[in-house]
């Protein structure tokens, strides 16, 4: 019987296409931190990144639409204040940890926190009365993007072709960056600096320069992922909105070993588990099975740091502060 | 609190007169930081409200003024303000102590949020279940089980950073989120859920909770009279707890081999491992530990505080454990410390409420500054901002024991990096030294 209800879940179109949709919204964030950790910055601050991304995105998106701008041009204004939204915060992140040298980990919990407090703060001083943003018109939201026949293809179609714009710029995004790492030579830079910093110093590069180009992409990355959140899937911007989604992030960073294809992979696991969560609750008789499904990519980060799925490093200088002629 | 300040400004550097005032000198460069943080954490907070002016119908200045004299009445204005502020700070109490004694080890526990959620959890399902037993039978029974498993959830990353090498800040945000969900699960679920479709467990018997200490006042010092009405001071008996549990925690780091073992752990791993230290042991005990503390938090929150249930979805939000990283960095991680610091920390949360109703300020705000002192304490701008000063302003020379060091104990988490951790000294090895 509950395989029975597995494998209708397994098999609906509806499932893979919320897996991607969930996928491609981590995936964001994730390359983000890929990049972040590999330059040698830690960034649990994806959270706070994703969630100013979105706020501004709405937030803009309909300051421009009540100056009269067109629809079109208003979502593109939305999701650039998106962008630079998460790379201000990530720039924030990146004076104070390679700046200021200080405990990275602190920052990122700072930055959250911060996130959280500002776009709800200013949620309640920008709307009227406070009561929050209304919900947007579909006009105003990020568009589906639309394949012609393509999309029409019986079970394909609905998965692969009738995703949000951003799926689809995730994916070039997702190329780009694994090229990017190991394609070229600013790659190869990165991945010494965050491997030793003192050695890649010596060879010539800027080391600080180039952490912090990384950490505020991993910023811009984030914040694109929020406007994918509040102008693609929800619609709508609520304080808090990000829900934990950053972590998830983190997560897939660690699962897929710090490689863009591994981060992925993994998102495209967690976005399956998120995926299947709701058909299998429906199906089943049990109203509250999907919390315990929810833990799946959790626990599957776990058993792949105790070693079960092969174990993970991070970059061997990842965290620690670069002191120009320490040893 | 304001006056310690000028003691790091320019302690002179002149032989110390008397124990006493060395002391002082030391207390107030402990403290320095701290404060200086807050009060530039406020100070940012004032300029939120300037810009935004949220109450247009006095002015930027008054609302803000409105707003602080709000936060203030509001935590510790009346004796009712201040009994539910120490609701706020009880459990911030235990939580910091969860992660302060973790950070004493060098590790980073993020999980007490985690933690505190399962130990809750862990306490509502004994009482839930054993309802016939007697309450001294109990309540012991739950906040053991509470500590239990906090120690499992706690003790797991402790266990994967020992002996797997696994990062602890990666596992026990793992672990939160496990927790949350997994609560959220056992919440909703057929034994303990209450009926019809509400999203939390049965309240807990009488004979599972602890008692506010205003009902214990009137059954003691006014023999049943009801002196003190326990709907205005809610506050619980754990409260005594957690101060309880502070003492514990000093005795542990200052009076204990474990805990100075954990401190050299914490200062520099190699030399722990060279001193013959069982590192892994004493990290899986230190995270076990911590996760203990942080799961008394939430057992003590269930079984004190009115509604006595437990609500789905209320732990991912619940910013206790977040609060808790804020208390026991503000706190430089000494008993005394966190104890000002939750209750500066538990005022600011508890007095929002009040500044919303009065000046029309967001509570959101109190984050924000939140967010601003963990940042200016992380940053560790003090000696920054000293360099920044022209020379005419900067004040006298320093002795570098006193107030730098002390600056960066406050945040110098070995984590930070293999070398320097050598070349930092704790805050309570300058106690010894001297």
């Amino acid at each position: 019987m509950f395989f029975q209800v597995l494998f209708h879940a397994l098999t609906s179109f509806n499932t893979w296409q919320t897996a991607l949709q969930f996928a491609a919204l981590l995936v964001l964030p994730a390359l983000g931190g890929v990049i972040s950790e590999r330059s040698g910055v830690v960034n649990i601050a994806m959270e706070g990144m994703m969630l100013t991304g979105a706020f501004a995105a709405v937030m803009i998106t309909l300051l421009f639409h009540n100056l009269g701008v067109t629809n079109a041009l208003c979502v593109i204004f939305g999701v650039l204040a998106a962008i630079i939204a998460g790379g201000i915060m990530a720039l924030i992140h990146g004076v104070i940890s390679i700046n200021f040298k200080a405990n990275q980990i602190v920052s990122g919990v700072a930055i959250n926190i911060f996130a959280l407090g500002l776009t709800s703060y200013l949620v309640f001083v920008l709307t009227p009365a406070g009561q929050g943003v209304p919900s947007l018109p579909a006009s105003l939201r990020l568009p589906t993007l639309s394949w012609g026949p393509l999309s029409n293809i019986p079970w394909l179609g609905n998965v692969l072709f009738q995703q949000n714009v951003i799926f689809y710029v995730a994916i070039l995004i997702l190329i780009g960056v694994q090229f990017l790492l190991f394609g070229t030579n600013i790659g190869l830079r990165i991945r010494a600096v965050g491997e030793h910093p003192q050695a890649a110093d010596t060879a010539g590069v800027n080391v600080r320069l180039l952490r912090y180009m990384c950490v505020i992409s991993s910023g811009l990355l984030s914040g694109l992922a929020g406007a994918y959140l509040s102008l693609g899937v929800a619609g709508v911007f609520n304080p808090g909105m990000t829900d934990g989604r950053g972590y998830i992030a983190l997560a897939a960073v660690i699962f897929g070993k710090y490689y863009p294809y591994g981060a992925a992979v993994a998102c495209l696991i967690f976005g399956l588990g998120y995926g299947i969560s709701l058909p299998l609750q429906d199906l089943s008789n049990n109203p509250n099975l999907a919390s315990l499904l929810y833990t799946l990519p959790y626990v599957l980060v776990l058993l792949a740091l105790v070693g079960v799925v092969g174990r993970t490093t991070p970059p061997a200088a990842d965290g620690i502060p670069y002191e120009p002629g320490s040893e | 609190m304001a006056e310690p300040v000028k003691q790091t400004e320019a302690p002179e550097q002149r032989p110390p007169a008397s124990r006493f005032q060395a002391r002082m000198r030391k207390f107030g460069a402990a403290l320095g930081p701290s404060v200086v943080a807050v009060i530039l954490a406020m100070i940012a907070g004032a300029i939120v409200i300037l810009i935004t002016w949220p109450d247009k119908t006095v002015g930027p200045f008054q609302n803000i003024f409105n707003a602080y004299s709000a936060l203030i009445t509001g935590s510790y204005g009346s004796l009712g303000n201040v009994s539910d502020t120490l609701v706020t700070v009880t459990p911030l109490i235990f939580a910091s102590i969860s992660v302060a004694i973790a950070f004493r080890a060098g590790l980073f526990n993020i999980g007490a949020a985690g933690q505190l959620a399962v130990g809750a959890m862990a306490a509502d399902i004994v009482g839930l279940t054993h309802t016939s037993w007697p309450s001294w039978l109990l309540v012991p029974t739950m906040l053991l089980a509470s500590i239990l498993a906090g120690a499992i959830w706690g003790g797991i990353a402790g266990f994967l950073k020992a002996w797997r090498g696994a990062h602890e800040v990666v596992t026990t945000i793992m672990l939160n989120w496990i927790a949350f969900f997994g609560t959220d699960y056992l919440i909703n679920s057929a034994p303990l859920a209450a009926p019809f479709g509400v999203t939390s467990t049965l309240a807990l018997p009488p004979n599972a909770t602890l008692p506010p200490i205003a009902g214990v006042y009137n059954q003691i010092f006014a023999h049943g009279q009801p002196v003190l009405d326990t709907f205005t001071y809610k506050i619980d008996i754990s409260l005594f707890f957690a101060l309880i549990a502070l003492v514990v925690y000093w005795f542990i780091i200052s009076r204990t081999t474990f805990g100075y073992e954990l401190r050299v752990i914490g200062q520099n791993p190699k030399a722990a491992r060279y001193a013959g230290i069982p590192v892994k042991r004493n990290t899986f005990l230190v995270m076990a530990i911590a996760g203990a503390f942080a799961g008394l938090a939430g057992s003590t929150n269930l079984m004190g505080q009115p509604g006595y249930n437990l609500t789905a979805t209320a732990f991912s939000s619940l910013p206790t454990g977040f609060d808790a990283i804020a208390v026991a960095l503000l706190g430089q991680t000494t008993a005394i410390g966190m104890l000002l610091a939750a209750l500066l920390i538990g005022g600011l949360r508890s007095g929002s409420t009040a500044m919303q109703a009065i000046a029309h300020v967001d509570p959101n705000l109190v984050l924000i500054v939140e967010a601003l002192v963990l940042f200016f304490i992380a940053a560790e701008f003090i000696p920054v901002l000293r360099r920044a000063l022209p020379a005419w302003l900067r004040p006298r020379f320093v002795p570098t024991l006193q107030a730098t060091v002390v600056a960066r104990t406050s945040v110098g988490l070995p984590e930070n990096g293999n070398g320097e951790a050598q070349d930092e000294v704790e805050l309570s090895n300058l106690d010894k030294g001297e």
